[in-house]
């Protein structure tokens, strides 16, 4: 016993010496992140000249102004920021929308009901998702231009995806979902159609709900697809991008921060009122296996 | 459109039932009829829902891909009469690409092993992750406060971070000033050829554990109380409760996130696009990665069928090790069920 209680508190010493060496490394990797995040605070906030001659140091005077300059001066292929956040709006929220609404449509119906082919959709489902395709941007890039929804908000089109990684867990959810409503339902005289909108995707909202949101953080801060497919409506991340291409020369750094800070202020409100339930399901997101 | 066509004939099938029901019969026939009418009022809702959603896919999987392939063996042969550009089936693209192995300044040799490097930085990753998922689990003094905190580069924009990082790095920047302490001045990072690619993988590393931390730490969070508890009354110290307990336990979501990033291996890269400009140049080799090179050559429109016959190449590499890997890790699996 008495052993057994020294090891016990061997072990615990043990313990705490690791913690305090990690502690130490988490604390000095923690304050990399928040320097970082301050400093482009801080540069949002000073003038263009300040910028140059006190690039480190906090701003003397605090130039609010900056943000209101940012949806102006900001410029991507001749559209403003107001314009930005509004593609930003709309390719986020209204692709995040179809994915969603159209894998919660396809899961529903694949683990619901037994119908021919229906394994064979599963199976190709879960093989799609297991291989990586190694760049189809070019072949995308052809197959777009056919359709004619390259360069256009038809472009939404391609996110309406049934069969991807929210198939998957839209899936196993309704998968676990009681039938017992749908049955007393079907006795209502119910159609299949008024079951599933009325009763059955109600019980499926706090999973759509985790899933929208991710969706709208991932395409928010997607900047590839939209500055190659999207090149005349640039999105907030893309304009971004643009517009410090375009002006390499003689740039407005601090005007460039204060839009840069605007374009995530969204994804941290939304953080900030869904922390728990973004971590969660983000992270799930991450296996998209 | 196709679903309210569909709800109609749905609509009528179940008239049909309902007539059927109303007629007195317990008949074996009838009802067998009356099943299968059901069944195919059934089958005309599953197949109206997955109408648009198949189609969708045929158009944006199967053809996309498929298009890629057939890229892959075509090669421009010049305009025609009405000034579409015509293709001619060849393998030039294989050719081009197996050449590039002789040519000591490729591109895409210097983007292979950028990937690798990557790729390599991806796997490190992972046990980064896992340590510190361990500690939080463990709830080390500030564990909400650092949970919060290590995962808010997961979601931030990186083109707010990268733009960030490049200014950091920078000459005159803060890091310039730390080292000047010990005068050492910053050498330039993001222009020499020697350091970029490293600078951009010090940058992914920087930003990159957010999701996988979550997702190990809450994996630890389902192992049993009562485990842990018989671990620290035997008084195990604490990196066998790591390596010897909690390792077997989440074995699978470990082994998950092992497996997508070592089957996603030529597709690894980081954000080398928003480290273009302002004297980085986007095309440099020394900063390439695969996917990368496919990207650009998209965005440069001249010839569409080289990036496509090597993307194609890599993701046939993929597919077999996407299989030897799955079925490997399936061996590996301690299988502890708890």
């Amino acid at each position: 016993m008495k052993t057994l209680k020294r090891r016990g508190m061997r072990s615990s010493k043990d313990f705490l010496a690791a913690k305090i060496v990690v502690f130490i490394i988490f604390a000095i990797y923690a304050f990399t992140l928040i320097f970082a995040m301050l400093w482009a605070l801080s540069a949002s906030l000073k003038g263009q000249s300040e910028f140059n001659q006190n690039l480190n140091g906090l701003p003397k005077q605090w130039l609010f102004s900056n943000y209101g300059k940012a949806f102006t001066a900001v410029q991507a292929n001749g559209n403003n920021m107001f314009v930005m956040f509004w593609n930003s709006v709309w390719y986020s929220c209204g692709g995040a929308f179809l994915g969603v609404f159209v894998s919660s449509v396809t899961a529903y119906v694949v683990a619901k009901y037994k119908f021919p082919g229906r394994g064979f959709i599963y199976a190709v489902a879960l093989v799609t998702m297991m291989i990586p395709i190694v760049g189809s941007f070019p072949s995308q890039y052809k197959v777009y231009t056919t359709l004619g929804i390259i360069d256009s908000p038809l472009l939404l089109v391609t996110k309406a995806a049934g069969f991807g990684f929210n198939f998957i867990v839209l899936y196993s959810f309704f998968r676990t979902l009681s039938w017992t409503y749908a049955e007393a339902g079907f006795i209502d005289g119910a159609s299949h159609l008024k079951v599933f909108f009325r009763i059955m995707l109600p019980q499926a909202l706090p999973v759509i709900g985790s899933l929208f949101m991710v969706s709208v953080v991932q395409l928010w801060n997607d900047y590839m697809e939209p500055t190659l497919f999207l090149q005349s409506y640039p999105t907030l991340s893309s304009g971004l991008y643009i517009f410090q291409l375009e002006m390499t020369r003689g740039i407005n750094y601090p005007v460039l921060f204060a839009g840069l800070i605007i374009s995530v202020i969204p994804v941290i409100v939304m953080f900030v009122c869904f922390q728990n339930t973004m971590m969660e399901s983000m992270s799930v997101g991450g296996i998209k296996g | 459109m196709e679903q309210s066509e569909a709800l109609a004939v749905e609509a009528a099938a179940e008239n049909d039932e309902v007539t059927e029901e109303t007629n007195p019969q317990p008949e074996k026939a009838k009802k067998k009829k009356k099943i299968s009418r059901r069944k195919i009022s059934e089958y005309i809702f599953c197949y109206g829902m997955l109408l648009l959603p198949l189609v969708q896919f045929a158009i944006f999987y199967v053809w996309i891909n498929s298009n890629s392939i057939i890229m892959a063996f075509q090669e421009f042969e010049g305009y025609g009469e009405n000034g579409g550009e015509i293709f001619k089936w060849s393998l030039y693209n294989f050719q081009r690409f197996f050449n590039e192995w002789s040519n000591p300044n490729s591109v895409i040799v210097s983007a292979l092993k950028n990937t690798f490097k990557y790729f390599a930085a991806g796997i490190c990753m992972i046990p980064i992750s896992f340590f510190v998922a361990y500690f939080l689990y463990k709830k080390l003094w500030g564990y909400k406060f650092f949970r919060v905190l290590f995962f808010l580069p997961s979601i931030i924009s990186a083109v707010l971070f990268v733009t960030t990082y490049k200014m950091l790095i920078d000459y005159g920047g803060p890091l310039d000033m730390l080292l000047s302490l010990f005068g050492v001045r910053v050498p330039p990072f993001l222009t020499d050829d020697a350091t970029a690619t490293g600078a951009i993988i010090a940058y992914t590393i920087w930003t990159g554990f957010g999701i996988n931390m979550i997702l190990y730490q809450s994996a630890m969070s389902r192992v049993p109380q009562e485990v842990m508890e018989a671990a620290r009354l035997d008084g195990v110290p604490w990196y066998r409760e790591l390596t010897q307990i909690i390792l077997p336990m989440v074995w699978p979501t470990l082994s998950t996130t092992l497996i997508l990033v070592i089957t996603a291996m030529f597709n690894s890269t980081g954000p080398i696009l928003l480290f273009a400009g302002a004297g980085v140049e986007v095309d440099n080799p020394a900063t390439m990665t695969i996917s990368f090179w496919i990207y650009r050559q998209t965005q440069k429109a001249v010839d569409l069928n080289y990036p496509a016959a090597i993307g194609m190449f890599f993701t046939f590499i993929s597919v077999p090790v996407v299989f030897i890997v799955r079925y490997i890790f399936n061996k590996l699996d301690p299988k502890v069920t708890y």
